[in-house]
């Protein structure tokens, strides 16, 4: 039996508590904020003017395209460019900067000799040497189309790790790749905002939650409201109603601040988008219900809830694709609800798919609701 | 009739604790019930299936007529608690939580307000209606969970420690309005140590100790009933001394005890005459002065006419009495009695 006063009352409850402590709004609508900078700032984020220097050691019309070339590179952030092979290194050995490219002393000689230009690489920054690498191998690749002439890269690593010395032929036209990007060209924040969002709801209605009932127990406020001739069914009804209202309006943020701040396109539109995170919120207010059906404190709902979001977090391809995971891995990640809320979200907001094409993710996420609340309500402790 | 039955009551919690173990007991309404026992008696874990919010392992429990576990609603919407930690929304203040109690009651809305401010001022707390609870003193906080509590009208009202940490004008405030309440028809069951607040307001007083009812009756019952085991313990004690030669003395101070009662005066016009007199008197056992002037006297407990006869000794040497006392056996005494026999059982 639903009583609508009775629900109305929890939920007035709530925002009366925010209005009346600034302090806990600021942070309720800071969080999803600071996950967004976070996340997409720390982690999204594309790796750009990294420190390098340039040993040249010739002059010419070739030589200065390719200086020009390394300069307008946003990769590159060049230091110098010098003419002392062994100083340039000495800089890479030291860390002052991250790699030296070695233009040899006849690289504007025009000769029909295969021209040799070395990458001296700092690999023990693995994140970084690996652009460095695939950037530089890209733009001689161009030049030495452009040119046409026999120029050819070779990349050295430093001697902080173990020598590998890549040389690279001369790439020739004889093939030639078209790539089509079906989504267009996607960045790792595109990929990585729409399971950000996904999880900050996780975290917040599961935390939540703990709070609403557990913490309520612990101080009696629930037994009060369990004294009075009201349902189990009621209270907590009214205690989901409450949360989900304050979750709603973070998903709103949050992807108002997703939008707003790395310009993430939502191709499948904002409504769509804010029905999925409703369902995924849904999802996760009813599994904190479960957890925290026989807690009698908020400490312990802690300590029970950390086991599920932790590897939630990590597992349902948040920051990575599932696919590239060991199989242990992939196999956890379709037991949690997470992995279908990204998916969908993805799908939503990346690929421009309409509700009806995820809709099995949007099935199993509401199954899994379905499930949580009725093991909630039905293993939830009235005792108080 | 009675407002709460028991029969056999019992819990036994997950742990295998008996909590409560076949509690027989009977509240006669509109009384007022004190439930006294040591802690972790099982006096909460009583409250706590009266009021339904746990449910007894076996026996039952009628309150108002209804059982506990067969309409938990109607017994629901006829007890009203005062818990010992106020479990009111702190944020809220003193009228949304009271609103928030009544419409989960279901109290009619065009009669909420005006209920919720009468009750205010019954038990003058009005004047911080718009404060939030978190902000109130203790005995603000008690006083906001009883407007909370009584809010729906209900017959029964279980008080759980509702005086602890106040101050005594305030305790004296809450105790009026306990007599108040339940001259307009209340029940009250009243747990408390405060045996002083029990023996004033209580009309019944039950003991629990480890899950049992180990003494029912009226404080004054308690009390008396206290002085006729201590007479029939020295009775016995004497019967015994009578046939054994040897006696230590810590026994026999032990049976002086118990048949002996501090009296003490003070007179106006104190001197060794009256004092003669005094000691003279058949009832007094034994009589010093203390410096402060003040005479102690032991008389015997057992003997009814023993108080009158002192006096009327003091008034015909011409002593003038200023001040009188008389130890009385106190609820105190009955409860440590009663307790301590279980736990002595326990042990044997």
């Amino acid at each position: 039996m639903i009583e609508p006063k009775k629900f109305w009352w929890m939920i007035k409850k709530e925002l009366i508590s925010l209005k009346r402590h600034p302090a806990r709004l600021v942070s309720i609508l800071a969080f999803p904020i600071i996950m967004i900078l976070l996340f997409g700032y720390g982690m999204g984020g594309e790796m750009t003017d990294l420190p390098i220097v340039v040993v040249s050691q010739s002059h010419g019309d070739l030589t200065d395209l390719t200086l020009d070339t390394i300069k307008d590179t946003e990769t590159y952030h060049v230091v110098e460019v010098i003419d002392d092979m062994d100083e340039g290194k000495e800089r890479v050995d030291s860390g002052e900067v991250k790699a030296a490219i070695i233009l040899p002393s006849d690289y504007d000689k025009d000769s029909s000799q295969q021209k040799s230009v070395t990458l001296y690489l700092d690999s023990s920054d693995q994140m970084a040497s690996q652009i460095l690498e695939s950037s530089t191998q890209g733009i001689f690749y161009r030049l030495s189309n452009m040119v046409a002439s026999q120029t050819s890269v070779s990349t050295k690593d430093a001697d902080i790790e173990p020598s590998v010395i890549h040389s690279l032929n001369n790439f020739k036209d004889d093939i030639s790749l078209h790539i089509n990007r079906i989504y267009g060209n996607i960045k790792y924040i595109d990929f990585l905002v729409p399971a950000i969002l996904g999880m900050t709801i996780m975290m917040s209605c599961m935390m939540g939650m703990g709070a609403t009932i557990a913490g309520e127990r612990e101080t009696g406020e629930l037994a009060r409201l369990f004294m009075t001739p009201t349902s189990v069914s009621t209270v907590i009804g009214g205690k989901i109603a409450a949360k989900l209202l304050i979750e709603l309006v973070r998903a709103l943020i949050l992807i108002f601040m997703a939008v707003l701040l790395f310009n993430v396109s939502i191709k499948g539109g904002f409504l769509q988008t804010f029905i999925v995170l409703v369902i995924g919120a849904l999802c996760f207010v009813g599994f904190g219900i479960m957890l925290s059906a026989r807690t009698q404190t908020q400490e312990d709902y802690a300590q029970i809830s950390l086991p599920f979001s932790m590897p939630m977090m990590f597992v349902s391809g948040v920051f990575y694709p599932i696919e590239t995971m060991p199989w242990i891995l992939q196999k956890l990640a379709y037991v949690f609800p997470l992995t279908y809320l990204n998916d969908a979200m993805r799908g939503i907001m990346l690929k421009g798919q309409t509700l009806g094409d995820v809709w099995l993710d949007l099935v199993v996420l509401l199954g899994f609701t379905v499930l949580f609340f009725i093991i909630g309500v039905k293993r939830f402790n009235r005792d108080v | 009739m009675n407002a709460i039955e028991t029969k056999n009551l019992t819990k036994v919690y997950s742990n295998n604790f008996t909590a409560v173990n076949s509690l027989n007991l009977e509240i006669p309404e509109k009384t007022i019930f004190g439930m006294l026992g040591p802690n972790g008696a099982g006096k909460t874990t009583t409250i706590k299936m009266l009021t339904c919010l746990i449910q007894p392992t076996s026996g039952k429990a009628t309150v108002g007529g209804y059982d506990v576990q067969k309409n938990p609603d109607e017994v629901r919407n006829l007890l009203g608690m005062v818990p010992q930690q106020v479990s009111l929304y702190k944020d809220l203040t003193v009228m949304e939580n009271s609103q928030l109690c009544a419409d989960y009651y279901g109290v009619p809305q065009d009669e909420r307000d005006s209920r919720i401010e009468d009750l205010m001022e019954l038990v003058d707390i009005k004047y911080a209606k718009d404060k939030r609870v978190g902000q109130l003193s203790g005995g603000q906080k008690q006083k906001a969970s009883l407007v909370a509590s009584l809010v729906h009208r209900p017959e029964i009202l279980f008080l759980d420690e509702p005086t602890i940490g106040l101050d005594p004008t305030t305790k004296r405030t809450l105790w009026d309005l306990i007599r108040e309440l339940n001259d307009n028809g209340h029940t009250i069951i009243l747990c408390s140590h405060d045996m002083y607040e029990v023996d004033m307001l209580c009309d019944n007083v039950g003991i629990i100790n480890t899950g049992n009812l180990v003494a029912y009756d009226t404080p004054q019952g308690l009390k008396d009933s206290l002085l006729e085991s201590n007479k029939k313990e020295m009775t016995e004690a004497l019967s015994q001394i009578s046939s054994e030669n040897d006696v230590s003395t810590s026994t026999k101070e032990d049976i002086e005890k118990l048949s002996l009662r501090k009296m003490s005066f003070l007179l106006k016009n104190q001197n060794d005459e009256i004092i003669d007199s005094i000691r003279k008197s058949e009832d007094v056992k034994s009589i010093e002065v203390a410096h402060n002037g003040r005479i102690n006297l032991r008389i015997d407990s057992f003997d009814d006419m023993a108080v009158q006869n002192v006096l009327n000794e003091i008034i015909a040497s011409g002593g003038v009495i200023k001040s009188i006392t008389t130890e009385e056996p106190s609820l105190e005494d009955v409860f440590i009695k009663a307790t301590a026999e279980v736990n002595e059982d326990d042990r044997a």
